[in-house]
């Protein structure tokens, strides 16, 4: 019964969603969006899910000094500092002058763009030890690379006699060859996705109800 | 030489990321201008705002963090004065948490320099959860999935929403993507459902992903990267800045030159010292 309740859910409101596009009456939109509401306010709610797991996760570690506790306890001290800042903020935490918005500001942005800055410097790396033309697919990747970073920059494309021709090879790359290989994998992907959606709906994949 | 290449080979990663900081460093100290064309897909995009007639409506969600920002705040500044000087109203909406302590200064600071009243001419309806749930919850009923705008007004106060109930009401939808949920997703939630005119910016990384959708009429322009944006600002201003406006794309795609180059350089050379150590080996 445990098992066969969700699973009978999963079928009708499954069925129900799919229906959406070949039903096109007003009514039944109506019941479609209620759906999508109560989609939207679960989805609200794994947040609160996110936040009990991330402490029920962590909390322990920290209190049993495991490894990299301390990062732990950091994490876990911001995230109850944060969530304060906002409660106390109220509807105007996000603005100039509150605890939440100076957080925001002066930790996260920095913290989350240097992350992000770090990628140029990994980057850099990786294509000096890692790109090898070793054979002939690895060499036309390279060259596909290299062309493109050219053209991609304007000191490419003011290069002389190869800077008018650039552009439009890396154009020709990217418009010919990237898009049938991307749409490829859109469509493997998109049948993967149907495939498993009509395996979820019938119940022959159960993996989400947790295990047996 | 056998031992050079060897050891060239086993460069220190820190000579590396020296090497990347001066590549970096250098243009920001000393710009260099080089000249750039306009790549078809940001045309399109731009042609796409163009055609709007004044006093018409966009939507535009902005899904980008602080660690986009770089790529997509010269693309969100530039297209909202693009709007607002031709009269467009915007109504923003974003589906990123990190997003709306970025996007809500830049909204307030354009609109009040284009002299946009909050309300009239513009509104932000705030954060959604729920990723592609959201995206088909804007499609199907805004007002149900954005009851409020972000300063609590309920949205049948708000006139610049009158008569805007679906994503489709809305002649264009701009959709300034950091990645997930972002362009794929609105491609594939709501565009072909409702027949969707979007057009996209999107981060470097993403624009490969995305140009099959735009080859296939699913977006009517694509903006991609830094690049993108120094190209659409270059369209939206082609006499130059007005004062007191940074172009921040179009002076920071000079500062990718030098790290382009270098990294090309070290691929080259790294290739080149592979192949002759091997050849000597043999």
């Amino acid at each position: 019964m445990k098992r066969t309740i969700p699973l009978i859910i999963t079928l009708l409101v499954g069925l129900f969603m799919i229906g959406e596009f070949f039903i096109p009456h007003y009514r039944y939109r109506i019941w479609t969006a209620e759906f999508l509401e109560w989609g939207l306010i679960l989805a609200a709610a794994a947040f609160v899910l996110g936040l009990v797991n991330l402490v029920q996760v962590n909390l322990p570690k920290v209190l049993r000094r495991e490894e990299d506790w301390g990062y732990k306890l950091v994490m876990l001290l911001s995230l109850v500092l944060t969530l304060i800042a906002g409660f106390l903020g109220g509807d105007a935490r996000s603005e100039a002058g509150h605890l939440y918005h100076w957080i925001y500001d002066f930790v996260f942005v920095p913290l989350n763009a240097t992350m992000f800055a770090l990628l140029a410097f990994y980057i850099a790396s990786a294509a000096f030890r890692a790109f090898r033309a070793r054979n002939l697919e690895a060499a036309l990747l390279l060259t596909a690379a290299i062309l493109v970073m050219v053209a991609r920059v304007p000191a490419g494309e003011n290069l002389p006699v190869i800077g008018d021709i650039l552009p439009r090879i890396m154009n020709w790359i990217m418009d010919v060859p990237n898009t049938a290989a991307r749409r490829a994998i859109f469509i493997g992907a998109a049948l993967g996705a149907v495939a498993t959606g009509l395996r979820v709906i019938l119940g022959l994949e159960r993996s989400h109800l947790g295990a047996d | 030489m056998l031992r050079l290449l060897q050891r060239f080979q086993a460069l220190d990663r820190r000579w590396v990321f020296l090497g990347m900081a001066i590549s970096i460093l250098v243009p920001l100290l000393y710009p260099v201008s080089f000249s750039f064309k306009v790549d078809e897909r940001v045309r399109s995009l731009y042609d796409a705002v163009e055609e709007l007639p004044a006093g018409s409506t966009v939507l535009v969600s902005a899904d980008f963090d602080p660690a986009s920002r770089p790529e997509l705040e010269p693309f969100f500044r530039a297209n909202l004065d693009h709007l607002f000087r031709k009269d467009v109203k915007v109504v923003v909406l974003s589906l990123w948490e990190y997003a709306p302590p970025l996007v809500v200064p830049i909204l307030d600071e354009i609109a009040t320099r284009d002299h946009k009243e909050y309300g009239k001419d513009y509104v932000f309806l705030g954060y959604k959860p729920g990723k592609e749930l959201a995206i088909k919850a804007i499609g199907e009923n805004i007002p149900k999935t954005f009851p409020t705008d972000s300063r609590g007004t309920p949205i049948g106060q708000i006139p610049i929403m009158q008569g805007f109930k679906q994503a489709r009401d809305f002649p264009l939808l701009i959709n300034v993507s950091a990645g997930f949920p972002g362009t794929r997703e609105y491609v594939l939630q709501i565009q072909g459902q409702y027949d969707l005119r979007i057009a996209s910016a999107c981060t470097a990384v993403s624009a490969p992903d995305y140009i099959p959708f735009y080859k296939a009429g699913q977006l009517v322009g694509l903006s991609g990267g830094m690049p993108g944006s120094a190209q659409y600002e270059k369209l939206v201003y082609p006499e130059g800045p007005p004062a007191g406006v940074r172009l921040l794309g179009m002076q920071a795609i000079n500062v990718l030159n030098l790290g382009h180059l270098y990294i090309i350089g070290l691929i080259v050379l790294g290739n080149l010292a592979f192949f002759l150590t091997r050849r000597v080996e043999t």
